[in-house]
């Protein structure tokens, strides 16, 4: 793979050449593209998933601008190990266990550093699981739209009180709508252990969501 | 039996995708188990609210970051690569000026510890040449060897060290440093004439009484006057050992 020297030699461009690069250019040709020093072909991969990781790593860490940053570290570690890269696995799965990883590792700084967020004032002293502190607004709302806003905010912050464990799996799931063997493959776990943990998550969100439901 | 029915038929309807349909016993059991149909809809309508949080856009400016990212991380990683390349060569030239450090104290340590204890004895000793031979070895080898002219002088101190406890570096190293002392003049006495011309073998070997030699000067006479002395340096003829086993050789009661 050739050294990038300056930006420009990073063909990003906007209008990518439709006649080069199809619609139906499988990821794996992309990387191998990408691998030999196609910068065109990482830009289609890079305009495939950035929407997906961005949105997976959001949803993990309920932070956008941390997820938005994650996310290109995800690419760039795709670039990086481009060389390294084996078509063992479809490269959906590689980019997200590459990314799941990544937001885990956040999260677990996060809570190495101990930010105070709001959902961690509503933590029990014994560390026990946090309750959701979002308390449903029992007022009438003035258009149906405000509730589902308002729903899903208190879904998704739900689904930040959760355990790493359970999070990702019930993310890819149920937001993400993949199957039990890919995230199996994702999370390196078995598909057993997949099943019991979303099983498991859905059971901490409907206590949780009680209220809205 | 109906609470493992109702628990099989909750499994089999969680792992369900919500727009998968379910199996006709899991609708006959709905259909009969108000509990397990609560529960279904209050699954389904938690899921159709995850599922509803849908995907995130990510930023306008996410191409052009990376980008940049990309191009930063590159060169930042050349600059990185010289900086460890400096390091290396820094470690590696503080580890061979360490090394040198080491190996020149490690050599005068070494000199310093097999420098002779009595150094300053012998240097005193050394001023005053009036010390007679010893009597011991010369009497050790005597009858072993066939008429051999004695030496003037001889140092005492020499048969001192070499009977003492130490290694035989340091002895000869001792020996070196009084090597004024330990010697023997042989011009002065004399000495059988070898002619060129004869051979070797018919003429008789001169012994020469090593046991007190440090080093070794013979005086040569060409006949004519002219006389040249050949310095031979230490010479070790196994002497330590000859006289830890003389009484083998010597008579009784010689020691």
């Amino acid at each position: 793979m050739n050294t990038l020297t300056t930006i420009d030699e990073l063909g990003f461009a906007p209008a990518l050449q439709q006649d080069v690069l199809e619609d139906t250019t499988s990821d794996h040709a992309l990387l191998e593209a990408t691998r030999s020093g196609d910068q065109d072909a990482f830009a289609e991969l890079v305009s495939r998933y950035r929407n997906q990781i961005t949105s997976y790593i959001y949803r993990m860490t309920n932070d956008y601008d941390g997820a938005v940053d994650l996310a290109q570290e995800t690419f760039v570690r795709v670039y990086r190990a481009a060389d390294r890269y084996q078509r063992s696995y479809a490269f959906s799965t590689y980019i997200y266990r590459i990314a799941t990883n990544l937001a885990i590792s956040e999260l677990r700084k996060r809570k190495r550093r101990k930010l105070i967020s709001l959902t961690g004032f509503f933590q029990q002293s014994d560390g026990g699981e946090a309750k959701e502190f979002n308390p449903p607004d029992t007022r009438p709302l003035q258009d149906s739209d405000l509730v589902d806003t308002e729903r899903r905010n208190a879904v998704q912050r739900a689904i930040g009180t959760l355990p790493e464990k359970y999070r990702a799996p019930l993310i890819l799931r149920d937001v993400d709508g993949r199957s039990y063997d890919e995230i199996a493959r994702i999370l390196e776990t078995s598909e057993g252990t997949v099943k019991s943990r979303i099983s498991r998550a859905r059971g901490f969100l409907r206590e949780k969501m009680h209220a809205y439901l | 039996m109906r609470k493992n029915t109702c628990e099989e038929i909750r499994r089999e309807l969680d792992e369900l995708m919500l727009d998968e349909t379910c199996s006709t016993a899991a609708v006959d059991h709905l259909r009969e188990c108000g509990a397990c149909r609560q529960f279904h809809e209050k699954q389904t309508k938690l899921r159709q609210i995850v599922g509803s949080l849908g995907t995130v856009a990510a930023p306008a400016d996410f191409d052009f970051r990376l980008r940049a990212r990309l191009a930063s991380e590159s060169s930042s990683a050349a600059t990185h690569f010289s900086l460890f390349e400096w390091s290396f060569v820094r470690r590696g030239l503080t580890a061979a000026a360490l090394l040198i450090v080491f190996a020149t104290g490690a050599f005068l340590v070494r000199n310093v510890l097999n420098r002779p204890a009595g150094g300053g004895e012998v240097a005193k000793q050394s001023a005053a040449p009036e010390v007679r031979e010893s009597p011991r070895p010369a009497e050790a080898y005597r009858p072993v060897m066939p008429e051999s002219p004695k030496p003037t002088v001889v140092n005492q101190a020499s048969n001192k060290r070499l009977q003492g406890n130490r290694t035989e570096r340091s002895t000869q190293l001792a020996l070196r440093n009084t090597r004024t002392l330990a010697t023997l003049d042989s011009a002065s006495t004399g000495a059988e004439v070898i002619n060129g011309a004869q051979p070797v073998a018919s003429s008789a070997a001169f012994p020469i009484d090593a046991s007190s030699l440090a080093t070794f000067r013979v005086s040569v006479d060409d006949g004519r006057g002219n006389a040249k002395t050949i310095s031979v340096p230490t010479i070790s003829f196994g002497s330590q050992r000859l006289m830890q086993h003389a009484n083998q050789f010597a008579p009784k009661r010689v020691w």
